[in-house]
């Protein structure tokens, strides 16, 4: 048999027993409901005040620049790759669009953003 | 054999679910998400007509590079305004933004 | 294959203005406040415009083909300038009270304009569609910059319903780009209308025409695809909201122009009738569901509807004389929609609100401002004498040209309908009495000068069109011939 069946089977198997072992919990298992189970767990204790952290921007804005500097780095690579055949024209584009980019950096930086608080 | 069909097909079916997620889900963050597989079925289209049916030039791939960078831009441009939302009305359900209507 | 910097200079300008604006900001100390950046905006764009004026017969295919620049597109970035001129001068009074984001406000405007002229300079597919997101994004920060929550959920939701439209816009363009192999629209359309595509094209071209019209009448908020923007236009602020009426709905259709009469003109009798069918639905709810409205932003907004679907009058006769009344109609919607939007914001700003209500006795309050809503709408109504009438006139006259003759006779009969709905306008306004507790509302120069230029452009096109007829003209002759 080929290769690809042999990777078939593996992945049949592979789901059918963890979706079986699942199915198998599913019909042994009593489950009633009751308040008392379903509040968040704090090592045993009872909890004091409300259980939701408070969501710090600081994360979502250092993935926000990640995220823009990756994309960047998405172009940069083809460019780097073909950058002997390409010639001057290209090399001066993207300088432009790095510094574009590093003008937006300064920006954010400016701004307060990189600041861990 | 896998030929261009089967490739389209795919790249059809995606868009078909993607269209059904966004349309559907509540949660802001699962619209978003069925918006990016819209996105990847064109992607899928793009890159198997360079293969198929231009194999010397990757003109297709090119741009399908340039969608991926933009639909990471529009997404995170829509998760940050979806949590300055989030932090005004306290939910993700899009049903509650009923502020603009009919 | 020529490298040509030259073709890019309006839009280098504009985005080295909006750098600039932003490197200004970055080394202020303090946050600049909104009027000196709003007239420095203003004046950078005229200069821009009038450059761009200057280069007018300018007509070149260069990029490898992925930049066209030619009289029409040209036409169109004179277009968008002169919006974001008068948009820019209107911001002023709405950013009055605040600093905090007025900078960025300005570079993500400047962005805007050369996202709109990227789109119309687009001579391929991938710098259309980069185009297109680059404009839909900065608009959708534009939209919820000031961080409240009705411009939030108006931006997200401009988001989502976009992103889904540019999806299906994509997913069209990539069947186009496998039926010819190419993503340049001059190949494009050599290769699909020459027959020399693959066997399976036979469901691949309708599907992809119907995707890519759907696309772009998310865009222009055709009928049934104008949901969004009744809500966007409502969250957004003023200016902004402004914009979208008149930048983006224009650039909605100047990239419909070129596409489908580069594209798709061979099988124009397959989409004539479909478009026949979205003005019908757009012209008819747009105008009638305006009556009922009692908020300023969402009654202009169904009044732009109306307007979008006689425009789209123009792309049913696709012929050179369509194109020349599409022309010169949207170039006479920009100033007429604008000085209405310059009214409401100056209310605004005043009053804080954008109820129909608050202009109330508004000829008491502010006679200028009255006088400008008032030509201002009846030139969208299409009242003889003011330059909708003309822009009006042109669209009708294309269409009879072709046959449709029934088609202009219903669009008159709804446009004499809405003059209904506008004259309401002009009762609240000249009729009722002012709200009791309402000073004399006081208008920055700066809205005095943007109002001015749009009665003024409003009032001597609908006497004098010789010159805007004459310039519509050579541009349309030189894209169709």
């Amino acid at each position: 048999m080929s290769d690809f069946t042999k990777i078939a089977f593996f992945m049949f198997f592979g789901i059918a027993f963890v979706f079986g072992s699942m199915l198998v919990v599913r019909l042994l298992s009593t489950s009633k409901y009751d308040p008392i189970k379903s509040l968040p767990y704090e090592c045993g204790m009872d909890t004091i005040g409300p259980t939701w952290i408070q969501f710090q921007n600081n994360y979502f804005m250092y993935a926000l620049l990640f995220l823009v500097f990756d994309v960047e780095t998405v172009f940069l690579f083809p460019w780097a790759i073909r950058f002997s055949q390409l010639g001057l024209m290209a090399f001066i584009e993207m300088v432009l669009f790095v510094a574009m980019l590093l003008l937006a950096l300064w920006y954010a930086w400016k701004e307060g953003v990189l600041e861990w608080s | 054999m896998i030929t261009l069909q089967h490739y389209l097909g795919l790249g059809a079916v995606l868009f078909a679910i993607g269209l059904f997620g966004t349309l559907s889900k509540r949660n802001v963050i699962g619209i978003l998400m069925g918006v990016e597989l819209m996105l990847n079925a064109a992607n899928l289209n793009l890159v198997a007509f360079a293969r198929f049916v231009t194999p010397l030039e990757i003109t297709g791939q090119a741009f399908a590079l340039f969608t991926i960078v933009i639909a990471a831009a529009e997404v995170a441009v829509g998760l940050a305004i979806a949590i300055l939302l989030f932090r005004r009305r306290g939910t993700v359900n899009a049903d509650d933004w009923n502020l603009l209507r009919w | 294959m020529a490298l040509d910097i030259s073709a890019l200079v309006p839009e280098l300008l504009v985005i080295g203005l909006g750098l600039l604006l932003l490197i200004i900001h970055i080394l202020q100390r303090q946050p600049v406040p909104a009027n000196p950046i709003g007239w420095v905006a203003f004046l950078a764009f005229t200069a821009i415009a009038l450059f761009v004026v200057w280069r007018m017969p300018v007509a070149e295919v260069t990029w490898g083909g992925t930049w066209l620049v030619d009289p029409l597109a040209n036409f169109f970035k004179i277009l968008f300038l002169l919006a974001a001129a008068l948009v820019s001068l209107a911001s002023i009074t709405s950013l009055a009270g605040q600093s905090r984001f007025a900078s960025e406000y300005f570079v993500l405007l400047s962005m805007a304009t050369a996202a709109m002229m990227c789109v119309i300079s687009a001579g391929d597919l991938l710098t259309l569609y980069v185009g297109l997101e680059f404009l839909a994004i900065t608009l959708v920060v534009l939209t919820a910059l000031d961080r409240g929550t009705a411009a939030s959920e108006a931006g997200l939701k401009y988001l989502i319903l976009n992103a889904i439209s540019s999806a299906a816009l994509l997913y069209g363009f990539s069947l186009l780009y496998g039926m010819s192999g190419s993503l340049v629209l001059g190949e494009i359309a050599t290769i699909i209308a020459g027959g020399a595509t693959q066997a399976w094209a036979g469901l691949a071209l309708p599907v992809a025409i119907v995707l890519v019209l759907s696309g772009f009448a998310f865009k222009t908020s055709l009928v049934p695809f104008h949901m969004w923007s009744i809500d966007v236009y409502h969250g957004a602020p003023t200016p902004i909201t402004a914009f979208f009426a008149i930048g983006s709905k224009a650039a909605g259709f100047a990239v419909l122009i070129r596409v489908f009469m580069k594209l798709f003109i061979p099988w124009a009798a397959a989409w004539v009738p479909a478009l026949i069918v979205l003005s019908i639905l757009t012209f008819t709810l747009g105008n009638l569901v305006a009556i009922p409205q009692t908020d300023i932003k969402r009654f202009l907004a169904y009044a732009s509807i109306g307007s979008a679907g006689y425009i789209i009058m123009g792309m049913i006769a696709a012929t050179r004389g369509g194109i020349e009344a599409m022309l010169f109609y949207a170039m006479i919607y920009v100033f007429a929609t604008f000085g209405a939007f310059a009214v409401a914001t100056a209310v605004q700003a005043q009053t804080g609100s954008t109820a129909i209500s608050a202009l109330a006795g508004l000829s008491k309050r502010s006679p200028f401002l009255a006088l400008t809503m008032l030509l201002c709408t009846l030139s969208l109504a299409g009242v003889p004498g003011l330059a909708g009438f003309i822009g009006k006139f042109y669209i009708f006259w294309a269409v009879i040209d072709q046959g449709y003759a029934w088609l202009a006779l219903l669009g008159i009969i709804v446009s004499i309908l809405s003059v209904y709905y506008f004259l309401l306008l002009a009762k609240v306004m000249y009729v009722n009495d002012p709200p009791a507790e309402s000073a004399i509302i006081r208008v920055m120069p700066s809205m005095r000068l943007a109002l001015a230029v749009s009665v003024f452009a409003t009032v001597f096109f609908g006497v004098y069109p010789g010159p805007l007829i004459n310039l519509v003209t050579q541009v349309a002759a030189r894209f169709i011939s």
